[in-house]
């Protein structure tokens, strides 16, 4: 295949509204995919990494939440990136697998040589091109970004083993009860159109096996999972782990940080490691700042234009202010995130929270979370148009929309 | 004759339920919240409802749409853009209440729900020549509320008492009053609380009466109030020989069930069970003190109490559920869980026991 024929079609699956309540309260506001990271929304970290490939003709968005909320969001980009994005919506889930071929003909209407796949809820560094330089010389159907973890948090994952020379992907199962490897997928995928005949080939073996109904009481008592229905293919267990060993699929091992954003308080952790990155790939969107003209600056920091911050606040480290924001003066604000017309008025102190659009924080009040990514109320999240009043105080909380806070709470889910 | 019903914001105290739909479209006893006033003004002969809220309208107006073909009245909208009090929000809607014939219009409170003896109430508030009445109702604990201390004999206001520390009277306005058009002139747009501000001044003018609400009254705003406003409510429909109660050797005390229900064979339901259209409620379920919405499936040999199901959900096999369990739409409780409290957000599955209250977002 001449390099003159090669055109690139990105792919990137954001889910939809009923998956993943993990994001809550923030889904209940916004869609996961459009949440803010380092100030900018969580797919376009994904979208931006897609410039780097060569001869990229096309970006897909699927998932299936409604047109309208990606509407703004696709047609701006296409404009800024001069790549037309599309958002394609699933009548319902089909599995990454199975969303992937049903929109085969979309995907291979430019005919591409290659294409990208990526989980809009990975935070990574995406060496896209790199990548794609390492599939072309291996020469399968698909090869996969992986990298180590720690042993014990491997089993969340879909552990693999890769080979050492070849770098062949020689054995892949989803979330193992034993350790099979420390080596886990990304999420992040390259291949050829043929993966499209993989995944038919599945749907076929389905029909058929469904054909000869016969299933005898052991076979009934051993497929212990919830039934799927035929049409719900998925990536990892049905389509690339029967292909491991077969010369067709192999890894690509990266070594920067990843995480997936599963939950609000990994979203506050990922957008500190995007603004860690921003001071290498983008250093002119960090703010800085010495207390006189500007507020004092510490860490990476992203402010946008229209925020307003008082040169006495101090802000920092792993800090973003969204559109509209006002910090008066005296605030303090370490590990969060502002969103979108919060007003935190004077003396006022935030740390390792999500602040939403809209609320406010009264003076010398204090919000506040432990800063545990992981624990269920490990960062406190206050939902949109939240009012915290004058010195409450409010700990490891999660507040949901519309809510008023008169008095201080702690280790709290408030409705 | 017109009425305002107060609705107020987003009704976060009901919440998982009214993270699915605002508050007055929140079903009780099978109908939606605010049909059960909006039906019992139109037997009065109230010809426009006017909806006082502090959100978006837009999910609201399909479904008044629906009401205003069904029951052959208008139902308007009235948005705040700032939250303007308990009182603030008539002055905003002045235009609509108004029409010149003279009529004193209803202001409700949406979350209240009694008998709504409308035409007592107008029948009172002629005979008085008064200006404004309301309904007030007897509570056992005074001192949490606002008491109205009023005349014996005539029912006239003497004054309001904001929780007070003495025993001054056990009764309590409930939510409910009928007003002359020259009410609004003492009401200025901006916020503005009726009880503090506005009746306390008509009292002293000697214009305000009060009348105690026959038959039941609560404030079903929050879910404990809820669970007891559907008692109460079932037995006022019992004290009238409602034939909608339902009856049969599988029925205990006071029960609802709607016509598209499947009631399964060696169920046991009740006392004060409420089953919303299209629910399936398999064999050998109990259910006692619980709300069941449209579209549940209650599996074989569950237990259900002192609790509500959201629309749409599932209760497994043998599964048990308690003691304020509320459900949010489409929320899927496995086989064999049991729940104790637990609050769920809408479109969970709850795959393991809940043994402590907790919300499960």
């Amino acid at each position: 295949m001449g390099s003159s024929e090669e055109r690139v079609v990105a792919v990137i699956m954001v889910g939809g509204p009923t998956k993943g309540t993990r994001f809550r309260p923030l889904s209940l506001n916004v869609p996961k995919p459009l949440f803010p990271l380092a100030g900018q929304p969580m797919v376009h970290h994904p979208i931006s990494a897609c410039r780097n490939i060569p001869n990229l003709v096309q970006i897909y968005l699927i998932g299936f939440y409604e047109e309208r909320e990606f509407a703004l969001y696709v047609s701006s980009i296409s404009h800024e990136l001069r790549v037309p994005v599309r958002y394609l919506r699933e009548d319902k889930p089909h599995g990454s697998a199975g969303g992937l071929y049903s929109f085969r003909d979309h995907i291979m209407e430019e005919s591409p040589s290659h294409i990208v796949l990526l989980n809009c809820d990975v935070c990574c560094s995406f060496p896209l091109e790199a990548m794609l330089g390492a599939h072309k010389s291996y020469g399968g159907i698909g090869t996969m970004l992986v990298i180590k973890v720690s042993a014990e948090s491997a089993s969340q994952f879909g552990e693999l083993v890769a080979d050492l020379e070849t770098k062949e992907l020689l054995h892949y199962t989803e979330k193992p009860e034993t350790f099979v490897s420390n080596l886990i997928n990304c999420g992040v995928y390259i291949f050829t159109p043929e993966i499209f005949s993989a995944i038919e080939d599945v749907f076929k073996q389905r029909k058929e096996r469904a054909n000869l109904r016969r299933v005898s009481s052991f076979e009934a008592l051993l497929s212990a999972t919830k039934a799927l229905p035929a049409d719900f293919v998925r990536l990892d267990q049905d389509i690339l782990s029967p292909l491991a060993g077969k010369k067709q699929l192999y890894t690509f091992e990266t070594l920067d940080f990843w995480e997936q954003i599963k939950t609000p308080g990994m979203s506050l952790r990922c957008s500190g490691l995007y603004l860690s990155q921003y001071r290498h790939t983008s250093p002119q969107l960090l703010a800085s700042g010495d207390g006189t003209k500007k507020a004092t600056i510490t860490g990476d920091v992203y402010i946008h234009p229209s925020a307003k911050v008082h040169p006495s606040a101090k802000i920092g480290p792993n800090v973003s202010i969204s559109a509209n924001a006002r910090i008066g003066a005296g605030v303090r604000l370490i590990s969060c995130i502002i969103l979108d017309d919060v007003e935190i008025m004077e003396n006022a102190v935030v740390i390792h929270s999500i602040v939403g659009w809209k609320s406010t924080i009264g003076k010398w009040s204090r919000v506040q979370g432990e800063g545990d990514y992981n624990a269920k109320l490990g960062i406190t999240i206050l939902g949109e148009a939240v009012d915290v009043e004058d010195e409450v105080v409010v700990i490891n909380s999660v507040v949901l929309p519309n809510k008023t806070l008169t008095v201080s709470v702690q280790e709290e889910i408030i409705l | 004759m017109k009425a305002l019903i107060l609705v107020g914001g987003f009704g976060t105290r009901l919440r998982p339920l009214t993270l699915s739909v605002p508050k007055p479209l929140v079903d009780f006893g099978n109908k939606p919240m605010i049909l059960h006033q909006i039906e019992a003004l139109k037997e009065v002969g109230v010809t426009e409802v006017v909806l006082a809220i502090n959100y978006q309208p837009e999910v609201m107006l399909n479904f008044l749409k629906d009401f205003e073909n069904k029951l052959d009245i208008k139902i308007t909208c009235s948005q705040e853009t700032e939250p303007l009090g308990t009182a603030g929000p008539l002055a905003l809607a002045r235009e609509k209440l108004i029409h010149g014939s003279g009529d004193p219009f209803f202001v409700l409170n949406s979350d209240v729900i009694s008998e709504y003896p409308f035409a007592q109430l107008i029948k009172f508030h002629k005979s008085h020549g008064g200006e404004a009445t309301i309904m007030v109702t007897k509570v056992d604990e005074p001192s949490k509320y606002g008491v109205v201390v009023m005349e014996e004999g005539t029912g006239k206001v003497e004054r309001f008492v904001e929780k007070p520390k003495i025993f001054v009277g056990n009764k309590i306005n409930a939510g409910i009053y009928l007003l002359n058009p020259s009410v609004l002139d003492r009401i200025q747009l901006k916020p503005t609380s009726i009880e503090k501000e506005v009746f306390p001044k008509i009292a002293d003018e000697r214009k305000l009466y009060a009348m105690v609400l026959p038959g039941f009254w609560m404030d079903i705003g929050q879910p404990r109030d809820y669970i007891t406003g559907l008692r109460l409510f079932l037995d006022s429909l019992r004290k009238k020989a409602s034939v909608k109660l339902a009856s049969g050797p599988h029925i205990l005390g006071n029960v609802l069930i709607h016509e598209s229900a499947v009631i399964g064979e060696g169920c046991l339901i009740g006392p004060d069970v409420s089953i919303g259209p299209g629910c399936v409620v398999e064999a050998g379920v109990r259910l006692s003190r619980c709300t069941v919405m449209r579209g549940v499936r209650i599996k074989k040999h569950a237990c259900i109490s002192s609790s509500i199901i959201g629309w749409h959900s599932t209760v497994g096999q043998w599964a048990r559920v308690e003691n304020m369990t509320i459900l949010g739409e489409d929320v899927h409780v496995c086989d064999e869980i049991y729940s104790n409290g637990g609050v769920v957000l809408p479109h969970k599955e709850i795959k393991s026991s809940i043994l402590k209250p907790e919300i499960v977002m």
